[in-house]
């Protein structure tokens, strides 16, 4: 477990990245980064942009699932790993 | 605790004629009554009614009995009386307006994530009370109104969970797996920097890095280093995965800064992403002294450790430690394990490990004791110390060996000669790498064999010949490895103690090598592996860096190379064979 607290650590270390958030099945940050109310608002808005995505996805054909989402602004790059359970946010400055 | 009840009115059952009948005048035992009963809200049944009549002052009437009642709490709310007086029994109460006590009670909370019980923070309420009515109904409502305005505040995201609850996540075994699968998918979008939104018209073209110079010299492609793992540890081991041509995996001896931190280590490597971390780690207790892709098993990462122990990694589970090891035994190796080779086809295949005793066993899946083992012995006496081991493409059952006294012998697995063969001399000092001719073509030479060793030299050799046919002499120190090119027939690579790469083509010329470079560092290159394709050569050094080059032009083969090399061959043979008359045995194959 301290890997994994280690391995976040080397994420948050990497060219451009700006913060990283683990949130659980209902949205709610397990690890951040990031402070208190961004974190939040990051989590809960990419919680409900996630299921959004994950059902088109699965209504345009049922047996597909969403496995990564990528949104790319001007600004910035926000990654989302999504699972079953938790979902891996990571969001980039992909310029610097 | 005890209920205050005030009976209004009293009815009972009667079981002949089926009805409720009220009674008028009831008196109670005071017996009967402090007795335990079953209640439900405004009901107190007792068991068995029998007759309609009941007698006053029945000792032990059964009744069954509804009553009106109101719940009455004593001033005092920590002792509370049956108020079974005779005077509120014998007269009848009128029912009048009483002050009913609204309580709400929201469903339970049904929680998803934890796995244990939680002790309930809100107090959800039990609607049934088997004994007795659990009292604090004021004190219910407030709780209730308390989580109410919880729930409305918090909205969205919804409630916060407590350090401890994130810690009981954490490490969750399916926590745990989700991190690692989605950790190394994220690491690579991260890495691929690829900026589809370039502008060719405003702006200068830049150089786009990463793009590698194929030129007709070696150049740098890729450094392989990890902090944690690969630092102050030497590179024991190279292998490419037959599978998937840019996964490689390196073996790690042990970090002697660091006691606590596991003696062997293999990393595989990924040569197709930007990302600098490893793909998997794999670690055990004893220092991994040869590591290779098990052939027909994909998944399987097999390592030799300086304990003699054999053990097998593999990439589905996600755990870093071995899932087979070889015990400890004499009935397996207790040596170390300096040669590990998965030999055979599909269907038929076996893992050959043999170690600096001589021993050579061999095993199939799963490991636990060999099936077959034999000692390498040379002319039954002396046991051969093997350093390195080769099989010539094609062939399962011959292979070279060469041992630390500087000797390099054939030998056989099975048949009537099973066992050493012959013996090659001409190495002063301990063999360290060896490599059978592999490239494929028109003509065939795997007869050729080229080792290395702490002479400073590398020496050609046929199994048609006991003395070498060529030594190759312009290194300056120990050499540790050398390998043949898998796709051009004159080519081979070594690397030495100075940093050194060389690359050398004979039919270029035998003299120097064709090309060389020194890595950063000039720290000592132990181990060389050409990837299957002949375009990228792995260095790996004692620093723990894997350095990957890219031959570019060198190491393409043409059509004429093949022919170039027979005649090659046949120069030096000439050669030698002017420069010695004795002591040239041709050794029958």
């Amino acid at each position: 477990q301290a890997e994994v607290e280690e391995t976040l650590k080397r994420i948050q270390t990497h060219k451009g990245v700006i913060g990283t958030i683990v949130v659980n099945a209902e949205g709610i940050p397990i690890r951040t980064t990031l402070d208190n109310s961004t974190t939040v608002q990051y989590a809960g808005l990419l919680h409900q942009l996630t299921m959004k995505a994950r059902s088109t996805v699965r209504d345009i054909d049922p047996q597909n699932d969403l496995t990564f989402l990528r949104i790319r602004s001007k600004k910035h790059e926000i990654m989302v790993a999504p699972d079953k359970e938790y979902m891996l946010i990571v969001i980039q400055n992909p310029s610097e | 605790m005890r209920v205050c009840v005030q009976i209004l009115r009293q009815f009972c059952f009667n079981s002949a004629t089926k009805r409720i009948v009220e009674i008028p005048d009831l008196q109670w035992e005071k017996s009967q009554l402090n007795r335990n009963v079953a209640c439900r809200f405004f009901f107190i049944w007792f068991p068995d009614l029998t007759e309609l009549k009941l007698p006053v002052s029945d000792p032990n009437p059964s009744l069954c009995v509804c009553v009106l009642l109101t719940l009455q709490w004593d001033t005092d709310p920590s002792v509370l009386q049956l108020q079974s007086d005779s005077e509120l029994g014998r007269k009848m109460q009128r029912l009048g307006a009483t002050k009913i006590t609204q309580v709400d009670f929201l469903p339970r909370e049904v929680v998803l994530y934890c796995k244990e019980t939680q002790t309930p923070i809100t107090g959800t309420e039990e609607e049934d009370d088997e004994e007795i009515i659990d009292l604090e109904p004021a004190l219910e409502s407030d709780q209730q109104e308390e989580v109410d305005n919880k729930e409305t505040r918090e909205g969205y995201p919804g409630r916060e969970l407590t350090e401890e609850e994130k810690q009981q996540i954490l490490k969750s075994e399916e926590f745990l797996s989700f991190f690692d699968c989605s950790i190394r998918v994220m690491e690579r979008a991260l890495a691929e920097q690829s900026d589809i939104f370039f502008d060719y018209s405003g702006r200068d073209l830049e150089d786009k890095d990463g793009e590698l110079q194929g030129g007709s010299s070696l150049s740098l492609s890729r450094l392989f280093y990890d902090e944690h793992w690969s630092k102050h540890r030497v590179i024991t081991c190279l292998d490419w995965s037959p599978q998937y041509p840019e996964l490689l995996v390196a073996s790690y001896n042990n970090n002697e800064d660091a006691p606590h931190e596991p003696d062997g280590v293999a990393l595989v490597w990924n040569m197709k992403f930007k990302k600098n971390t490893p793909e998997y780690v794999f670690h055990c207790q004893s220092p991994v002294v040869a590591v290779g892709f098990a052939r027909f098993h994909p998944n399987l990462v097999v390592g030799g450790t300086y304990s003699g122990q054999i053990v097998l990694w593999d990439n589905r589970s996600h755990r870093r430690t071995p899932v087979q090891r070889t015990p400890l035994s004499a009935a397996a190796h207790t040596h170390p394990v300096y040669c590990v080779n998965v030999v055979g086809t599909q269907n038929a295949n076996n893992l050959i490990t043999v170690s600096t005793d001589g021993r050579m066993c061999s095993w199939t899946q799963p490991i636990s004791t060999p099936w077959d083992f034999m000692e390498l012995v040379y002319n039954k006496s002396k046991p051969v110390a093997v350093t390195g081991m080769a099989f010539p493409t094609g062939d399962v059952n011959n292979y070279v060996v060469g041992s630390e006294e500087g000797t390099v012998y054939t030998a056989s697995r099975h048949g009537s000669k099973a066992g050493i063969c012959e013996m090659f001399e001409g190495h002063q000092g301990p063999v360290t790498g060896l490599s059978c001719h592999n490239a494929v073509g028109p003509v065939d030479f795997s007869h050729l064999f080229v080792t290395s060793s702490f002479d400073w030299t590398v020496k050609l050799w046929s199994t048609k010949h006991n003395k070498p046919l060529y030594s190759f002499e312009d290194n300056a120190d120990y050499i540790y490895d050398v390998m043949w090119s898998p796709v051009h027939p004159a080519l081979f690579a070594a690397v030495d103690g100075m940093g050194r790469l060389d690359l050398w083509n004979l039919n270029s010329d035998t003299e120097v090598p064709t090309a060389s470079v020194t890595v950063e560092g000039a720290s000592a290159l132990n181990r060389v592996r050409w990837a299957s394709g002949g375009k990228e050569v792995a260095v790996g050094d004692s620093e723990g860096r894997l350095w990957i080059y890219d031959a570019g032009e060198l190491a393409v083969p043409h059509s004429e190379d093949w022919a170039r090399f027979a005649r090659t061959l046949m120069e030096i043979k000439a050669n030698r064979g002017d420069a010695e008359e004795e002591g040239l045995v041709e050794l029958t194959p």
